[in-house]
């Protein structure tokens, strides 16, 4: 397949001893996601073990389009394996991060790398086109992120340094980059096993979900770094640059067109961006420049004039937000911006900071209570009269990397640890504990955010998947005057959701509608466009799909022509929007499969009581279909109901093709797929839905 | 920019001293051939176009080296782009970033040093500086001559080969006219505007002429910096 180099490389820490596989044998799932369940699928037979099993195998995967000039699809690596975060099963997972990483893996001719075992001693990967080398990482291990990567730069480049052209590989073959290696690495988070430990890749790049560090803390891996010379293949190079011309051309704003009255707009999640409007959330000074991800058009982030927080953008720009934190807040009147010194230690020590986000809140809350602080029930030295300071958040995360004291505790995920303090159940009865599905922290709320909650909790984590975000921000935000009907504006997205696009009201999210069969299609619909075209064609998560579009004709934005016109440009193919939703169905119904070998029985899919008790303060604006007639009214400010959740459980897995009685795929579902032979593996195993 | 009439001496430092002065010194004209630690240029036509470009707009998304590669060669290749992006993440702006294109010098050392005229001044297409891979014997000589690190020939290690910025005179795998007076992809697909072509001569000392401000009010609006 074009787009692809054709091998994925695989590792073995344990034995030391580096093949491949052929990517050929696995391009019915397209790429990224897809590829890596299958690889995972192959390689781990015993699918209960725990992620920090050194049989675990952690799969990156790239895309086709990875490396190439595709609007906003060009940087995506896709990370999965059985992850150590989620609560009460470790499920198999995934993660994903941008930068430049998964396109130099290309560079260097691999199409993604599958790791397997555990080094007995801490190692580090060092692949350099075709030569990979399994290296001693005892001058690495205790780094944080930075140092890692700057010591292994050092280490590749040579005494040339960067700066001007360096020869990778024999030096008469002058093969050449002016490029630093991409290197993945983990910090003293990911050394120290924590389940809330990241991978980094240059500043700001990140895959948090699943604990990933930790588990390459297992395996005693501290680092890949890979630097490439060679070339990605293009079945049409001509229609490759034509379609990001046309993409330019009719969906993205000119930069001096740029109003600064819709600015808020410029940053929101889920439509193709036209202006480097980074979601940076402290005073951001204008002696900095927008940064992106390869290939990508607009910097989601950026760079500064002091380099603290560079490549740091949304959650890792707003998790230490003081004024969320502390009443009248009165900043320091020197040293850094604590926001920004959080955003640039959360990186370095390689944590995932969703779990901070919600964590400060709630150790904020417990000391209020009078059980958590210096000689309190939960005794711990944290500084909570600088909370909203730098010496707050430095002692925390210091505490969280090295698992000091009750960062013992934390380093487990605030889950785990509300547990291990004897709260879990009171404070998930109040909502104390703000953490919903899997023991994770609640990113969109299931009461409100439909889509999000219901798919969060079919599957194994946050989903972190913002396509329907404009359906309720761009009404809410427009509440005055919004640039279309409620009808309109609902046909702008059902119309491009086959195969359910004569449905719209699957995105009517009113209380009367919240259970039912329109909503199961809509749920069902996003994960299987997840599946692939977000996580294995790798289009930008931030940017697809790109229903409503501000620079488009009609508002109607790129999602259902663009993401196939640069798919088949790259690989060659003939695919159509609506077969590669099929193929992510057919992905989703493996990785369910996956859950289901590993316990899930339909009875575990389950809210926090909170969700079902107590009802949620946000509201928005959105359009909701009342006896017929589109109208934007305000939603939110409810409860889940239990029984009535139960009933929407039914009718999803009826809608799947999987046992309603136990949530299991049935053999005639799989086999229509063409999963026959994970339909055996579930039969063997007893876990094999009722026809 | 300036003056199409501008004649420099480049020595190995990449320094300049200009043509008259040396010659008032030595007293001597050399063409091509190293003399003293300056190389003195046999004077050629100067290019009818270049490309400026603004360190400080940049946001590091390597597009331009894609779609150079693209257009020219047929696939993606960072290695074979002819423009070249370098960047540290974790440098403090404007420092993390740097742009290597090629200059379409006045007077170019890359030129003056093919023995075979590979590396020529191309007429045909408003004397941009370009390569003639079938006539290039692989000597390397163009990429050593380049005083600008880091260099702008490149090496071509899979055909074995120079290549440079031809302006786009020569992508072949793009519906466009290219070269002066047509378009350029790394121009046309810049999502900052940070790539310009111009016809006038930039300023040949030091890199002011070619890395020029291309910020304008809206920049300004974005919360970026315009000086």
């Amino acid at each position: 397949m074009n787009g692809y180099t054709g091998k994925i490389l695989r590792i073995n820490l344990t034995t030391r001893v580096v093949s491949s596989l052929n990517t050929a044998d696995y391009e019915q799932w397209g790429g990224g996601h897809g590829i890596g369940s299958a690889v995972f699928w192959d390689l781990v037979p015993d699918k209960t073990i725990s992620g920090f099993d050194p049989a675990n195998v952690v799969t990156i995967m790239t895309s086709p389009l990875t490396g190439t000039m595709s609007v906003a699809a060009g940087a995506r690596t896709e990370i999965q394996g059985i992850g150590v975060q989620s609560y009460p099963f470790e499920w198999f997972t995934r993660s994903g991060l941008g930068g430049r990483f998964g396109s130099m893996l290309k560079f260097a001719g691999w199409d993604g790398i599958a790791i397997e075992g555990k080094a007995d001693s801490p190692v580090w990967v060092d692949i350099r086109d075709g030569e990979v080398q399994i290296k001693d990482a005892g001058t690495l291990w205790g780094l944080d992120t930075r140092q890692t990567q700057e010591n292994i730069w050092q280490e590749v480049g040579g005494k040339y340094g960067y700066g001007s052209w360096v020869t990778v590989g024999p030096s008469e073959a002058l093969q050449r980059s002016t490029q630093r290696p991409a290197v993945l690495c983990i910090g003293p988070a990911g050394e120290n096993l924590c389940r809330v430990a990241s991978l980094i890749h240059d500043a700001g790049n990140g895959a948090g979900q699943g604990g990933f560090g930790g588990v390459w803390g297992s395996k005693n891996l501290k680092a890949v770094s890979v630097i490439g010379t060679g070339n990605i293949p293009v079945a049409d190079p001509k229609a490759l640059i034509e379609a990001r011309l046309w993409a330019i051309e009719n969906f993205i704003s000119p930069l001096d067109e740029f109003d600064a009255s819709k600015s808020v707009f410029a940053t929101m999640p889920s439509n193709l961006r036209s202006f480097p409007a980074p979601l940076v959330t402290w005073k951001r000074s204008e002696q900095s420049r927008p940064q992106s991800c390869t290939g990508c058009q607009a910097g989601c982030r950026s760079r500064f004039d002091t380099a603290l927080g560079n490549e740091s953008s949304c959650k890792e720009s707003y998790y230490y937000t003081p004024s969320w934190l502390v009443k009248d807040y009165v900043p320091s009147s020197d040293g850094p911006d604590p926001q920004a010194l959080a955003a640039d230690l959360a990186q370095k020590y390689g944590i995932n900071v969703a779990e901070p986000e919600t964590g400060i809140l709630y150790l904020r809350d417990l000391n209020k209570l009078g059980v958590l602080g210096p000689g309190k029930q939960i005794d711990c030295d944290l500084p909570f009269d600088k909370l909203g300071h730098v010496e707050f958040i430095e002692r925390l995360l210091e505490m969280i990397a090295y698992r000091q004291g009750i960062g013992d505790d934390m380093a487990e995920g605030f889950y785990r640890a509300a547990a291990r303090w004897g709260r879990l159940d009171e404070d998930q009865k109040t909502g104390l504990l703000n953490n919903c599905y899997w023991g994770l922290t609640m990113h969109y709320d299931p009461r409100g955010s439909l889509e999000w909650g219901y798919g969060t909790i079919l599957g194994d984590r946050d989903i972190n998947e913002h396509g329907f975000c404009p359906l309720y921000m761009i009404p809410t935000m427009t509440a005055k005057n919004p640039p279309l009907s409620a009808e309109d504006f609902v046909q702008l997205f059902s119309e491009r959701m086959p195969p359910f696009q004569d449905d719209p009201l699957m995105l009517d999210y009113s209380d009367g509608n919240m259970y039912s069969e329109h909503i199961c299609k809509l749920v069902a619909w996003h994960r299987h466009y997840g599946r692939f075209w977000i996580q294995s064609a790798l289009f930008c998560d931030f940017q697809y799909p790109d229903f409503f579009n501000w620079a488009a004709q009609g508002y109607k934005g790129i999602t259902g022509e663009g993401e196939p016109k640069f798919f088949n440009a790259v690989t060659g193919k003939n695919l159509s929007f609506a077969e590669g939703i099929e193929i992510g169905r057919k992905i989703w119904n493996l990785d369910h499969a996956i859950w289901t070998l590993q316990g899930r029985h339909r009875n575990d899919v389950k809210f926090a009581d909170y969700i079902y008790d107590i009802p949620n303060e946000v509201k928005f604006t959105m359009p909701v279909n009342n006896n017929g007639q589109w109208e934007y009214a305000a939603v939110g400010g409810r409860k889940v109901d239990r029984a009535q959740f139960e009933e929407f459980k039914t009718r999803y897995y009826e809608l799947e093709g999987w046992d309603p009685e136990t949530g299991w795929p049935k053999r005639s579902t799989l086999e229509d797929l063409g999963l026959g032979n994970v339909a055996d593996e579930l039969d063997s195993k007893g876990r094999l839905g009722k026809e | 920019m300036g003056d199409k009439t501008n004649k420099n001496v480049i020595n190995k430092a990449g320094m300049t001293c200009s043509r008259r002065d040396f010659l008032k010194a030595s007293g001597i004209l050399v063409i091509g051939v190293g003399f003293g630690g300056c190389t003195i240029i046999d004077p050629v036509p100067a290019s009818k176009g270049y490309l400026l470009v603004d360190t400080k707009k940049c946001q590091g998304c390597l597009t331009c080296m894609l779609a150079c590669s693209l257009v020219h060669e047929g696939f993606e290749s960072l290695s074979l782009a002819r423009i070249q992006v370098v960047q540290n993440p974790f440098q403090g702006f404007p420092a993390d970033i740097n742009i290597a294109q090629c200059r379409q010098c006045v007077e170019p050392a890359c030129v003056a040093v093919c023995p075979v005229k590979a590396l020529h001044v191309d007429r045909w297409h408003g004397n941009v500086r370009t390569v003639n891979t079938r006539k290039c014997i692989g000597c390397k000589a163009c990429i050593a001559a380049c005083p600008f690190p880091p260099g702008r020939p490149i090496w071509n290690f899979q055909e074995n080969h120079s290549q440079k910025c031809d302006l786009c005179a020569s992508s072949g795998f793009w519906n466009e006219k290219g070269g002066p007076g047509g378009k350029q992809a790394c121009v046309s697909v810049c999502p900052m505007k940070a790539i310009q072509f111009t016809d006038q001569i930039p300023v040949q000392t030091g890199t002011e002429g070619y890395n020029v401000n291309l910020r304008d009010e809206s920049w300004g609006l974005l919360g970026y910096t315009t000086e």
